[in-house]
């Protein structure tokens, strides 16, 4: 009896227990796995590397409208789409109609503060590309990769893609220095979780950002430019980067490393680039195949199947449709009713009649006040119809909604206009004659009128810049290069938030740090001014 | 040898009942107020074992009984009643109702139930007798303004679910939803694919009872799920006598409001006006909207709604099968039409109830098996486009060959569409086919057995099963506006199905004994839960660019608990209830995984001390104390942050290699230290009697406080996989009043009057909020991400947070003129304040019943006060530039004519002139029935009854209802119609 007693105790205790280990459940979708168990397969460490690169075209994992950030709408928090808001839509170039839409009204109109969203989601998103790296260089360790047994043959792979996410960390930090200047400072040997990291001034984050990228450039595992597949990083983007940092370091520092720039652009054009035959492949749905391909070093991917996204090429080409023109069709998408218009010193640039057959001139001016007067009001305004979800042949897109428009983050014409530039800006290794040729290569392109040698000044070069790599996310770095973004020296229409423009702080070439990420890492200090 | 002598004790016993003369009474047992028969009454000889039980008729028939013997004719409900035996051979006893029986009312409390005047917690039970009249297809508007903190927000769709409320939730991101027990199985609070809601399968004739459990010391014995109330929903019994009910109920809903915009005619004005504000503005321009004028006269919201028909309808048989086992089997059908075009509700159920009993009644089995079968037809919202449909254009057009024959923007004549321009809400809904269908099968059986060698001990096990499967297909003709994909007219062909499985297991011992002065009971258990979820949605299968079919499941969430309870009752005056519960779940990790909830609970029946016992006004008082502890979990689904997960992409989601698109793989946040979120409760309440009960009532005041809340906040950037996530930090709390008052005013042989009154008054704080930073929240149409509300602390949650609107000399409000509330001379974000919330400040309920002989009347109101609505409807549409549509015309709301707005302008959306009080006096039903008690020469009872449900709205809101769900914001909800009700019910 007492046994039996025993017995059903032990019974009991035994049910209560194994009930207790059920608590420990793992996810069972086919979609969702815990981290061991998913590198387990050696197929796993590619489409790993697929998550890192992908963060550059969606913003989460379940289609256009997910998000792995919070604090702004899921597709307006796409990298490339924040990065073209702060760097264009700040500027003389655009002007977005929809002011309800949080955080665009404070940056079009250059009256910003540190709750704007679009802030965070910049931040928020290069802060997470960080992260994935982080996570992807651990996941890859030697230890981790000797642990799992993984073949040699796979290990020589990764190898390479460890290289690769190492540019991509290098391009985000690289972001986050030219337009906050400064940041958490996380790598692959901080901890997951609540860490705080330490805080780099823009200094500290130049250093890493060139310290890694020359490391890489001279590292056999990153492939050679134009030498990788497509959608994958190479020594031509390592290349880029190095050269934007070293052409704005005398914006960033106060010292000039035009002559580094210089040495880098070389590197580019030595890697075997060549301009696209047609100004407009460029911005077009098969810009990945078409001739374009020889002049993107880098793009951010978007197609409407596989890589469904609201960045920058679907915003642009469906707000590029006016509000009376309904000119959807003719661009390949159903269009949003007039969200994007130029201000009128855009149009400005383009006035003189040289322009006239320059295929960079796709100004739409019909029956519209150049003059924006009242933002909500869609019918003034000039529109541009630069960027197309039509191929070169003509056809749509695969999408009428979601493009297949890839945008193009770096291109060899623009490091046509940074050698010219720095040539202007008496840097070695290039000569004016050089200098002019680039610029007019440019020109020839696009079908305009070339150039002469005494019009090749810098007052030349931030207009033709505009008038080449407009709406290509690099105005506001150019014209704080060129003294005109912040002060009174240039005003354009809506600046500082006066219908005809006005002097803003000088504390705007910075933007302010994300209220809550400083609030959520102490280590952090606000900017100057805000 | 211990045998023999209780064999001789026996015979001892026996004799002198077989020496004295015997005889057999009949007699029949009746209700002294309606003269009814009443079955069931127990039937005994005082002293004796021997005694009957009426039958239906009320008969019964006693044998063997002596002169001088005392009978005892008891019924539950009813004062007893005791006759001496003076040889009569028939008799008719009269028994009448107990007024005290309020008292006498057992309340569940979880794994057990005490009597009302032991209870010591803040509950409320609303049984069968107290629910609302009229069309409730849903089970819980049974019980809505019934009850003191608990609010119920369905919205007008047919077999709607409900947002219910217990004193206002306690969380900010975590679920605010209470716990919802039937029949001792929780069940899970979120819906299905296919199906109206969680609850909506339920018969609500099956339901015997709803307990409301408010403060933590009842709900703390459900530990972690309990911070936002609990709700014990108990079905219906078996009963031993056969009874047989009928009940119909057939309804006739018309919609009584619509969201003012302009007619036809004004229409046709208001382009005049802004073609002049646009010739005004630029002399030259060569627009004329006139020249997009229709020429018909179209209501688009009396286009898109109808007249929508209900038929509920419900039988049950009760009686002892094979005489022994006490059943009860329900069926219900229901047929519910909405007032949207073809949306519409059916559902059949059958639920079976069996209560036998074995080895001398020790063994007490509950069953209760039910299953569920609904059928919808789902509508699309298209509010907001017939909101904003030209007026002036027809609903057919029977040149659209291609179009079916509706109107539509077409670039040519019967050609392609009009991009951007707006799809026929009526054509949307006729040519849309959303058909779900849901199956459920729930239920548990229960075993209680009182040991035989320590009667004071029972062992109860509870074996729960709930399981589910919903199944909808979307189809949209080919020939449909709104299924022009990609410049194909392609249609929609989606599928999505889910099937869900919710286990329990339940075992627990109560020991009950009483010591002198003490009574002592104590509960201890363990319960097992485990609930499973599984989807597939097809996606439109028409849509080469559609997202590949996918599976997903959802993991195993599973609780492990123990918990305990003691009562311990001194006097019967001064009571002490304590429980604990420890609850282990799989959504947090091993080491935070188990939580401890505790709870107390005192309780004083002050009436029973000397100085109140003999008091004529006072009838009952009783003061009550309780404080505990109850957790949350709930993250939406959130189930693996503290494990490293990685996330796989769609097939919309993939980065392209080459030529080839590879799926994503990508780490997900992670928060190893992720706990429960705990809520403090402190009650005091008193329960109280007046004038031999006829006034009865209770009064409660609250505190409630929630700590380390599951919070989704900021997290350091670049450490972790996003840059905000679920994270216990911060605290909200909650403060509040309630009044529970019923009455019987007037109590007669012929007239009965009988009144509930409630008013509750709460107000939630956060206290702290992570890192003290504002979150802004609240979404809203017109802006994509645009927010209208704030997370602030010091301020309730969700409070709007807006532009302070400056107005001219005439009152006018200046379009984009704000307050420049920081003084730094910039209007920006800066300048947003805070303004009221959607929480009202005082919630009241009232419910009448007057019986006047056969006649009955009754009617329900409930009032809010102080809530406040963001009209989104207005604040994005009421503007006199969007009366151009893109390329055709649009409808505005005539709220244009009070601000004379005519751009959206910069942050329009924003200002405070939207934010209107939405206090309301809503008269939910009235109903009036007439009964006939001897039906059928008295084989029967019928009552018929004719009522309007929802029959009017008192409020200054000028949207379309002022009860809105969504926190306060109103961007068009399904109206609720007005319906005519015609019942009858009929039990033999």
């Amino acid at each position: 009896m007492k046994n039996l007693f025993k017995l059903s105790y032990l019974a009991l205790a035994m049910f209560v227990l194994s009930c207790t280990n059920d608590l420990n459940t793992i996810p069972k979708d086919d979609d969702q796995f815990l981290s061991d168990e998913f590198f387990s397969s050696e197929s796993s460490y590619k489409q790993g590397l697929a998550g890192v690169y992908g963060n550059l075209s969606l913003t989460g994992t379940q289609g256009a409208g997910s998000s792995n950030i919070s604090g702004i709408d899921a597709g307006t928090s796409q990298y490339g789409r924040c990065l073209w808001y702060m760097q264009n839509l700040s500027t003389d170039e655009v002007i977005w109609s929809y002011e309800n839409d949080p955080g665009t009204a404070d940056i079009q109109r250059t009256n910003w503060t540190a709750s704007n969203p679009i802030f965070r989601g910049m931040y928020g998103r290069a802060m997470f590309q960080v992260a994935l790296v982080n996570e992807y260089l651990r996941q890859t360790s030697e230890s981790k990769l000797n642990s799992r047994g993984v073949s040699s043959a796979t290990r020589a792979e990764i190898q390479k893609y460890r290289a690769e996410v190492r540019v991509l960390r290098a391009l985000a930090y690289y972001h986050i220095m030219d337009m906050f200047g400064k940041a958490a400072f996380v790598t692959e040997n901080d901890p997951v979780g609540d860490y705080r990291g330490p805080q780099y001034d823009r200094q500290q984050l130049f250093n890493f950002i060139e310290s890694e990228l020359l490391a890489l450039e001279n590292d056999a595992n990153l492939a050679n430019a134009r030498a990788n597949e497509f959608g994958r990083a190479d020594k031509g983007l390592a290349w880029m980067i190095l050269a934007k940092m070293y052409l704005n370091h005398e914006s960033y520092f106060g010292s000039a490393k035009y002559n580094e720039c210089v040495t880098y652009c070389n590197k580019v054009i030595g890697g075997g680039y060549s301009l696209a035959t047609n100004y407009r492949h460029n911005f077009m749905a098969d810009n990945n195949t078409n001739s374009a391909k020889n002049e993107i070093i880098f793009p951010l991917q978007s197609d409407g199947r596989t890589t469904q996204n609201y960045g920058p090429t679907t915003v642009i080409i469906n707000g590029q449709v006016g509000s009376m023109e309904g000119n959807g069709a003719s661009l390949g998408v159903g269009g949003w009713g007039g969200a994007l218009r130029v201000r009128k010193q855009f149009g400005d640039k383009f006035a003189d009649a040289a322009f006239a057959n320059d295929a960079r001139k796709t100004l739409i001016t019909t029956g519209r006040n150049p003059i924006i007067t009242t933002i909500s009001d869609r019918d003034s305004g000039y529109i541009i119809t630069k960027y197309s979800n039509k191929t070169s042949t003509g056809a749509n897109g695969s999408d009428q909604g979601f493009v297949d428009t890839d945008f193009p983050l770096f291109r060899l014409g623009d490091v046509y206009l940074m050698l010219a530039e720095c040539q202007l800006r008496g840097a070695t290794g290039v000569t004016a004659a050089q200098a002019l040729g680039y610029v007019n290569s440019l020109r020839t392109r696009a079908n305009g009128q070339t150039i002469s040698a005494t019009d090749l000044t810098l007052d030349f070069i931030i207009d033709e810049r505009l008038r080449e790599l407009h709406w290509e996310g690099h105005r506001r770095q150019d014209l704080i290069r060129f003294g005109k973004f912040t002060g009174g020296s240039y005003n354009w229409a809506w600046k500082g938030n006066g219908v005809n423009g006005i002097a803003i702080p000088a504390h705007f070439k910075l933007f302010p740090l994300p209220a809550e990420s400083v609030a959520a890492n102490p280590n952090l200090t606000q900017n100057t001014g805000y | 040898m211990k045998t023999i002598y209780k064999k001789l004790l026996f015979l001892f016993l026996l004799l002198p009942i077989s020496v004295l003369a015997q005889s057999t009474l009949n007699g029949v047992v009746l209700d002294k107020a309606s003269g009814q028969p009443l079955p069931g009454v127990n039937v005994v000889v005082s002293g004796a074992s021997k005694g009957a039980v009426t039958d239906f008729d009320g008969k019964f028939q006693l044998s063997k009984v002596v002169k001088g013997d005392k009978i005892v004719f008891s019924f539950i409900g009813f004062k007893s009643e005791t006759i001496v035996f003076s040889n009569q051979t028939s008799i008719s006893v009269s028994l009448q109702e107990d007024a005290s029986v309020l008292n006498e009312v057992v309340v569940q409390v979880g794994y057990g139930s005490v009597k009302k005047k032991d209870a010591t917690g803040s509950i409320t039970t609303i049984s069968t007798k107290e629910f609302n009249k009229g069309a409730n297809v849903t089970a819980e508007n049974l019980l809505n303004g019934r009850v003191a903190g608990l609010t119920i927000n369905t919205s007008g769709a047919p077999g709607s679910g409900s947002e219910i409320r217990i004193r206002g939730g306690a969380s900010l991101n975590a679920s605010n939803d209470p716990l919802i027990v039937i029949d001792g199985l929780p069940i899970d609070n979120k819906g299905s694919v296919g199906a109206t809601s969680i609850i909506s399968s339920i018969n609500p004739a099956t339901i015997e009872s709803f307990t409301v459990l408010k403060d933590a010391s009842a709900t703390a014995i459900y530990g972690s799920r309990a911070s936002n109330g609990v709700i014990i929903i108990t079905t219906k019994k078996g009963g031993k006598n056969l009874e047989v009910e009928y009940n119909v109920q057939l309804g006739i809903g018309k919609r009584i409001n619509q969201v003012s915009v302009f007619s036809a005619s004004d229409f046709r004005n208001i382009v005049q006006i802004r073609q002049n504000q646009l010739v005004a503005a630029d002399p030259t321009t060569g627009v004329n909207l006139l020249n997009s004028l229709g020429t018909a006269n179209t209501n688009w919201q009396d286009e898109i709604y109808r007249t929508a028909e209900m038929v509920d309808q419900s039988l049950s048989v009760k009686g002892n099968l094979f005489n022994k086992i006490p059943s009860r089997l329900t069926i219900g059908k229901t047929f519910q039409e909405g007032l949207r075009l073809t949306n519409q509700f059916e559902r059949n159920t059958v639920g079976l109830a069996m209560n036998p009993t074995f080895f001398n009644d020790n063994l007490k089995v509950r069953l209760n098996a039910n299953y569920s079968n609904e059928k919808n037809r789902f509508a699309d919202g298209v509010e907001g486009s017939a909101i904003r449909f030209d007026p002036t254009q027809p609903v057919y057009n029977p040149a659209n060959t291609n179009y079916g024959g509706y109107f539509e923007y077409t670039a040519t004549p019967n050609g392609l569409p009009v991009i951007n321009a707006p799809w026929n809400p009526v054509a949307q809904l006729m040519q849309t086919h959303d058909h779900g269908t849901y199956r459920r099968t729930f239920g548990n059986i229960e075993l209680d057995y009182k040991l035989p060698f320590l009667p004071e001990l029972r062992a109860v096990v509870n074996v729960g099963y709930d399981n589910s499967y919903g199944d909808r297909m979307r189809t949209v003709d080919f020939n449909s506006r709104s299924a022009y994909i990609n410049n194909v007219l392609r249609g929609v062909r989606e599928n999505q199905t889910e099937s869900k499985t919710n286990k329990l297991f339940d075992g627990y011992l109560v020991y009950n004994k009483n010591f002198s002065d003490f009574a002592f009971e104590a509960t201890g258990g363990y319960s097992y839960q485990k609930f499973q979820r599984e989807t597939y949605n097809s996606f439109n299968v028409l849509n080469p660019n559609s997202e590949a079919p996918d599976v997903n499941n959802f993991g195993d969430q599973v609780l492990v608990s123990f918990f305990g309870r003691t009562n311990l009752t001194f006097k019967d005056k001064y009571l002490m209830t304590l429980t604990y519960r420890r609850d282990g779940s799989s959504v947090f990790s091993p080491e935070n995984r188990w939580g401890n909830f505790p709870s107390a609970a005192l309780a004083w029946k002050i009436k029973e001390e000397t100085f109140l016992k003999d008091s004529k006004v006072f009838s009952d008082l009783k003061l009550r104390l309780g404080w505990g502890i109850t957790g949350q979990q709930d993250m939406g689904g959130a189930n693996f942050l503290y494990l490293e997960p990685y996330s796989l992409g769609n097939s919309n989601s993939q980065y392209v290699f080459g030529t080839v698109p590879t799926t994503l793989a990508v780490p997900t946040f992670r928060n190893v230290n992720i706990k429960w979120e705990e809520t403090t409760t402190a009650n005091i309440g008193f329960d109280f009697g007046f004038f031999n009960n006829r006034l009865t009532g209770s009064v409660e005041a609250f505190s409630k406080v929630s700590k380390n809340l599951l919070s989704y906040a900021a997290i350091s950037d670049g450490s972790n996989f996003s840059n905000a996530g679920f994270q216990n930090i911060g605290s909200l709390s909650s403060k509040g009043f309630e009044i529970t008052l019923n009455a019987a005013i007037v109590k007669t042989n012929d007239i009965n009057w009988n009144v509930n009154f409630n008013a509750t008054k709460f107000e939630r704080r956060i206290d702290e909020l992570a890192l003290g930073s504002d979150v802004l929240t609240g979404g809203i149409g017109g802006g994509t991400g645009g927010t209208i509300q704030i997370y602030s602390q010091g301020y309730t949650p969700n409070s709007f947070y807006v532009f302070k609107q400056l107005y001219d000399v005439n009152g006018m409000p200046i379009q984009g003129a704000y307050a420049d509330l920081n003084g730094d001379g910039i209007i920006n974000n800066s300048d947003r304040y805070i303004k009221y919330n959607g929480d009202p400040d005082v919630t009241f309920g009232f419910a009448s019943n007057f019986n006047y002989k056969n006649f009955d009347f009754s009617f329900n109101l409930r009032a809010n006060l102080g809530n406040h609505i963001y009209n989104n409807i207005n604040s994005v549409s009421a503007y006199y530039s969007l009366v151009q549509n893109n390329t055709v015309l649009g409808n505005i709301p005539t709220s244009v004519l009070d601000t004379n707005f005519i751009q959206p302008g910069s942050l329009g959306t924003q200002s405070d002139i939207y934010i209107e009080n939405a206090s309301f006096l809503r008269m939910d039903n009235i109903t009036l029935g007439y009964s006939f008690p001897n039906w059928l020469e008295g084989k029967a009872s019928l009552r018929i009854s004719a009522g309007v449900q929802n029959a009017f709205v008192l409020t200054k809101y000028s949207g379309l209802d002022p009860e809105i769900t969504n926190n306060g914001i109103d961007n068009t909800i399904y109206p609720r119609p007005r319906t005519l009700l015609f019942g009858a019910n009929i039990k033999f």
